[in-house]
């Protein structure tokens, strides 16, 4: 780090003049955002959002970037091929090599590009653009799928290549790269999409430097990441007292039958520092939800945490260096061994997000509850114009009631929409039958987590292979402090007649004929506190909207409503609320428990 | 419902009324001789209307008029604006297509880009879960019923909500863009069994694709319909017991007014009414002054609006957003950042100093207002600079420097180890900012330059700010114009008449469907004409243009560009399809010839012309040092300098002067900067060169 260079001077960037350069970082960030938005073509990036754009300061640590943590250290393994000190002006990166970059992107499909930004000669900083592209190949369309064993089957691996030279685009690769993918023309719009934004950045701090100086500028990136690091740092003894502390949970199965995996990790805090410890976590599956692990990952996880709620502070590389050290075994499931397939890693990457709130419970602190795993599915088939289509929609889910707040219903992650139900029928040979709320899969509390959904799919098509992932069906999201957990997704065909059929919730090659019809139910959130605490106003009010059932409401919530179910019957409710179920556990998944796994 | 558009000699006195949060501003014109009238009259928030008729009562003893006299009224309001914000629209319920309940609870099932999803909570909708009544019906993208509309069960729904004294009906249904006949015909039933409902259809009040988009626009126009209704009735009464019989006008979203039967029809256009005018009334002053392409920002006392005007014309979107709620209407392009002259500056406890979005509104208002305010405000850094004269109101209301002073010192001076006059400085530096972020989305990343606009800053703290910002942006003029502070009702005034038509009307190539398209916008003219029609719009002033929203093949997001020729041939739809690789090369910095493009969306705009008021022109020849009242102190870049104070009133038509200077009227301030030349033109405007 640079920090001690400057220690002995007064900061070059004053503090109004911060203030000014944050602004304006993230005005830029926000900017390139609205073009990847607006001109991707796979439907990842355009409708769900799955890219991210993020500032890097010269060294490649990250000075602005997305609530978002999902994201590695980008920019670094760029350099083991290309000094910095032999970029030029308009030289543009890229890679998608997983292994080559140590986990700086965790699955095949997310490309990422970088540009250097230059003033005067010089390095200042770098811009990135990273998107999720819809299909580069692989066994199956879309790429990643359940039935992957290696990353080979998982589509083309780019290590990092110089895109663009001095500002000139190298068509040689991208034609290697375009000839790799069922749907090429896709491609091409997201990645003239991601360059532009990336330019985009690249102009934007030249601009900011070309008004402030690049010393200034420069020296602004530095601060707004100690300030960031300094009220981690301070957050993060707040809240974990020096000691040693636990949690592990798990993911379901692996795809390939395989399963339960355990995740698990070992916070410890004293004199000599913050060690963060996944070591004791099961080895690598066979199938591809191996989740290869950058450092800068769980370290933003918990930095999201600790800089929650002040919009003041960035989340940046400064955030991550409240914890000194983070450890992982090599050929477990958060650092498996090469070639392992990683193409599903999005469910180990919610599992780890949610695990980072149970070490905050486990030590003491005041934290959610388990957000469900996120639900997609891919459907793959020929149109009746003979034309093939990729349809990959994600679901939405509830995620963990709050100590102040109930669970959000019905979300997939920050910044991702759905399909629109007359979207998806203008797009693809597919109809929504049915798009609601899972009644009852928000885990009860006294604050409920939030709901997951009902989606129902109409095929339209003669015949479409659907791959589906679902988590959190044997091990649903965990609830906290007498909350209970949420409730557990599935996949059901044709449900109400006589093929109703239960498929793997987590499968590839469910092969659906026109006319037949998949119902997803997607999981919900962990619960918080303990349900009988629940105002039984606010129960009433979830069983109108058919959130909750009446039956849940009186066997989970003690709540005894009225014979029109329109108004709580009050005496019964307090008599049935005397007898109040005993909590003897900290967390809960089927029963209380102070250890999950 | 009387004609809008009358002959000149029929239309002498026009009056305009703007209800703002705090005031209400009034503008009365004589189309004969040009002079105009102003009143600023205190709102009435608990019935807006006794303040609107206040306002005009102000006006005409002013200008010395009969109520009968008026010709036209022209209105905007804020009270849909207020409604939705608030939450306290009515009890609505909604009429959905069976196994779509929850579209509006579930939304587009993201959590907002900037929140932090620990903290975010998802906002409560406009409707109550279980006044959503899902029916048996559906009909395909196509258009082909799939199922037929269950009118029992419509009846049962339309029972209901009578029972339950839910008053205000919406009614969505799934592909009703391509096949309205099921809304219209629940519409029927629901009048049938429930007389007093308001009912409103998604297919009459945004026609086009996107279920949760066109739901939410559909609830909150009933939502906000019954006090809307009530509201413009209230209107109309007190207009009649004044015997004012003029047309009442009202400013819509999309910078043009409508009868009242529009309004009463679709009031959730009116969503945007109160800052519409404002754009107007820049893009007015602008060209009057000789700028076609103008940045309008107007700076109040809690947020400032921001728009952009190029050649003459506004930018509209389909994007627009009020709240937590998309409202996919074509609306005004204006961003709203929450940086007004009552924005409170803070230091938090990691020493960063942020202004605003919290503000001392009104009241207390900024500490210099004596009424109890503590914290520090721009409109205190203002006054400690020295950029404010220590009265507001010419003379009307004291200003305590000391106070604006102490506040700066205890909030952001100390804290940060600064001097009073250098936190002021950084208070005003980082509000500059914000607004020129806040410029920038509408400007740069809609493929203009800022450096190529005049800026024209209005509204009673925007003048302050008006050279900085154009120095920042690196614009050249600042336009301010007579009446910063009344610009919106100035807007009212020199309003037309306009409305949009809209169709999703999917066409992908190689099979566009010439003739469809052709029918789908002579459909949507009808509309229009229909319209001019009820607004007594005569054959010559009307005008309607074709424009068409397309994207690339895979895109979920299109761009809006005008119908290039007449008719839909082969040969204009190329032309067009031109029009989008250039505009999306503008835009985005780059066009993709090799991909297909997508037609998506239809549209008609209408818009009926009114007569244009003339402007008297300001004597000239009067000497700059008859306008200086005094001098005083102002603190800049190199410190302290004493200034002079101009009256504006006193300001004759071309004259030349240079900064540094105050230039201080009525209804605002202005800061004219050191290096800067400043010339009046012919109808008052200060012209100033910041290069």
């Amino acid at each position: 780090m640079s920090a001690e260079v400057q220690a002995a001077d007064a900061p070059v960037c004053d503090a109004v003049t911060l203030e000014v350069i944050r602004g304006a970082l993230r005005a830029s960030q926000s900017e390139m955002e609205a073009l990847i938005e607006r001109t991707a073509m796979s439907a990842f990036i355009r409708e769900k959002k799955d890219f991210f754009v993020a500032l890097f300061d010269a060294t490649g640590d990250m000075i602005v970037g997305a609530y978002r943590p999902s994201f590695g250290d980008p920019v670094r393994p760029i350099f083991e091929f290309y000094p910095p000190d032999q970029m030029k002006p308009g030289d543009l990166y890229w890679y998608n090599d997983c292994y080559g970059s140590k986990g700086s992107v965790s699955h095949s499909p997310d490309q990422v590009f970088v540009a250097p930004i230059f003033v005067d000669g010089e390095i200042i900083a770098f811009a990135q653009s990273w998107a999720h592209f819809a299909d580069i190949g692989g066994m199956r369309p879309g790429s990643i799928s359940p039935d992957c064993t290696d990353i080979f089957q998982e589509g083309i691996i780019v290590p990092p290549v110089r895109l663009a030279e001095a500002g000139v685009v190298n068509d040689e690769l991208l034609r290697v790269f375009f000839r790799n993918s069922r749907f090429p023309d896709m491609l091409k719009g997201d990645t003239r999409a991601c360059f532009a934004a990336v330019r985009l950045g690249e102009r934007r701090i030249g601009e900011l430097a070309e008004r402030f100086g690049a010393e200034v500028v420069v020296d602004a990136f530095r601060q707004l990441g100690d300030r960031s690091e300094q009220a981690a740092v301070e957050r993060l003894r707040e809240t974990f007292q020096p000691g040693s502390y636990r949690f592990a949970d798990s993911v379901d199965h692996d795809g390939q039958g395989n399963g339960p995996y355990r995740l698990s990790m070992e916070l410890t805090v004293d004199d000599n520092g913050v060690v963060l410890d996944f070591s004791d976590s099961d080895d690598q599956a066979p199938g591809p939800i191996n989740y290869l692990v950058n450092p800068a990952v769980p370290r933003a996880m918990l930095g999201m945490y600790l800089l929650a709620g002040d919009p003041t502070l960035l989340l940046n590389a400064g955030a991550g260096r409240a914890i000194d050290e983070v450890v992982l075994r090599k050929g477990s499931v958060l650092q498996p061994k090469w070639p392992a397939p990683l193409g599903q890693r999005g469910l180990t990457m919610m599992r780890l997000l949610s695990s980072t709130m149970g070490l905050v419970n486990a030590a003491g602190g005041e934290s959610t509850a388990a957000n469900c795993a996120y639900v997609i599915y891919f459907a793959r088939g020929v149109g009746d114009d003979g034309t093939p289509f990729l349809m990959s929609d994600g679901v939405g889910v509830g995620y963990g009631a709050r100590p102040y707040a109930d669970g959000i219903n019905a979300v997939y992650y920050v910044a991702q929409e759905n399909y629109p139900a007359e979207m998806m029928e203008q797009n693809y040979p597919a109809r929504l039958r049915a798009y609601g709320i899972h009644c009852d899969s928000g885990g009860p509390g006294r604050w409920r987590g939030g709901c997951g959904v009902v989606r129902e799919i109409e095929l339209l098509a003669e015949e479409a292979t659907f791959a589906i992932r679902i988590d959190g069906v044997q091990k649903p999201a965990w609830g906290v402090k007498g909350g209970h957990n949420g409730g557990a997704g599935r996949a059901v065909l044709n449900p109400g007649t006589p093929q109703e059929r239960e498929l793997d919730p987590f499968s590839d090659g469910n092969v659906l004929r026109r006319g037949d019809i998949l119902r997803l139910q997607t999981g919900g959130g962990g619960g918080w506190g303990h349900p009988y605490d629940r105002e039984p106003e606010r129960v009433l009010a979830d069983v109108l909207a058919q959130f909750v059932s009446r039956e849940s409401a009186l066997e989970d919530y003690g709540v005894v409503l009225s014979t029109d179910g329109e108004s709580v019957e009050a005496a019964a409710t307090a008599a049935r609320r005397q007898d109040r179920p005993p909590v003897d556990g900290l967390f809960h998944r089927g029963e209380y428990k102070d250890i999950l796994e | 419902m009387n004609a809008a558009v009358e002959t000149e000699a029929e239309i002498r006195y026009a009056i305009a009324i703007d209800t703002g949060g705090t005031f209400t501003d009034v503008t009365l014109f004589d189309r004969e001789t040009g002079q105009i009238w102003t009143a600023k009259t205190p709102s009435t928030p608990s019935d807006p209307s006794v303040g609107f008729m206040n306002g005009i009562q102000a006006a005409i003893e002013k200008a010395s008029l009969e109520a009968t006299e008026l010709a036209q009224v022209f209105h905007g309001t804020t009270v849909a604006t207020n409604l939705i914000l608030e939450s306290k629209g009515a009890d609505v319920g909604l009429i959905t297509t069976d196994g779509f309940k929850h579209v509006l609870e579930i939304g587009r099932q993201d959590i907002p880009r900037r929140a932090n999803l620990f903290a975010w909570i998802k906002p409560t909708r406009p409707v109550l879960p279980e006044r959503i009544h899902e029916i048996p019906e559906r009909v395909d993208i196509e258009g082909n019923v799939l199922v037929p509309l269950d009118e029992t069960a419509v009846r049962k729904a339309a029972h209901d909500f009578k029972t339950r004294g839910v008053n205000a009906v919406a009614v969505c249904f799934l592909n009703s863009f391509v096949h309205p006949a099921h809304e219209k015909r629940t519409a029927e039933i629901i009048r049938e069994e429930h007389p007093d409902a308001l009912v409103s259809i998604s297919s009459d009040v945004l026609r086009v694709f996107r279920e949760y988009e066109r739901s939410i626009a559909t609830v909150l126009n009933v939502y906000v319909m019954p006090a809307v209704s009530r509201y413009v009735a209230q209107l109309e009464g007190r207009l009649s017991q004044e015997k004012i019989d003029a047309p009442l006008l009202i400013m819509k979203s999309n910078g043009g007014v409508v009868g009242v039967g529009e309004v009463e029809r679709v009031p959730a256009y009116t969503a945007l009414s109160g800052p519409a005018a404002g754009v107007v009334g820049a893009g007015f002053v602008g060209a009057a002054a000789g700028y076609g392409d103008v940045i309008g920002i107007d700076i109040g006392g809690t947020s400032a609006d921001i728009c952009l005007i190029k050649n003459g014309a506004y930018s509209l979107t389909g994007k627009g957003k009020i709240g937590d709620w998309p409202l996919a209407f074509p609306m005004l392009d204006i961003n709203t950042v929450g940086t007004g002259g009552g924005s409170i500056a803070t230091v938090s406890e990691t020493g960063v100093l942020t202004v605003g979005p919290a503000s001392a509104g009104a009241d207390p208002g900024p500490a210099c207002y004596g009424r109890g305010g503590e914290q520090a405000t721009i409109t205190d850094a203002h006054l400690v600079l020295g950029h404010l004269p220590p009265y507001l109101l010419a003379g009307g209301m004291q200003l305590d420097e000391a106070a604006s002073r102490k506040a700066i010192d205890q909030h952001v001076g100390r804290p940060l180890g600064l001097s009073a006059e250098d936190a002021a400085q950084g208070i005003l530096a980082i509000a500059d900012n914000d607004m020129v972020g806040a410029i920038r989305v509408i400007s740069v990343e809609r493929g203009h330059d800022p450096r190529d606009f005049a800026l024209i800053p209005f509204g009673g703290a925007g003048p302050l700010h008006g050279s900085s910002l154009a120095r920042l942006l690196g614009a050249q003029t600042v336009v301010v114009p007579p009446s910063p502070g009344v610009l919106s009702a100035m807007g009212l005034l020199v309003s037309q008449l306009r409305a949009d038509y809209s169709r999703t009307c999917f066409q992908a190539p190689p099979d566009f469907d010439f003739n469809l398209m052709e029918t789908a916008f002579r459909e949507l003219e009808a509309e229009a004409e229909n319209w001019f029609e009820r607004e007594g719009v005569p054959q010559a002033a009307r005008q309607l243009t074709r424009k068409a929203s397309l994207r690339y093949k895979h895109q979920g997001f299109e761009l809006d560009v005008d119908w290039t020729g007449d008719a839909v041939t082969a040969d204009t739809t190329a032309l067009t399809l031109d029009a989008f690789h250039t505009l999306h090369e503008r835009l985005y910095t780059f066009a993709q010839k090799d991909t297909p493009i997508e037609i998506v969306t239809l549209h008609v705009a209408a818009v009926g012309e009114l007569l244009q008021p003339k402007l008297s022109a300001l004597p000239t020849g009067g000497a700059l040092a008859d306008a200086e009242i005094n001098r005083h102190p102002v603190f800049f870049e190199d410190g302290w300098c004493d200034v002079p104070v101009y009256d504006r009133q006193k300001l004759s038509a071309s004259i030349h002067f240079e900064g540094p200077g105050l230039v201080v009227q009525l209804d605002s301030t202005t800061l004219i900067e050191p290096n800067s030349t400043v010339r009046t033109d012919q109808f008052g405007n200060l012209i100033i060169d910041v290069s």
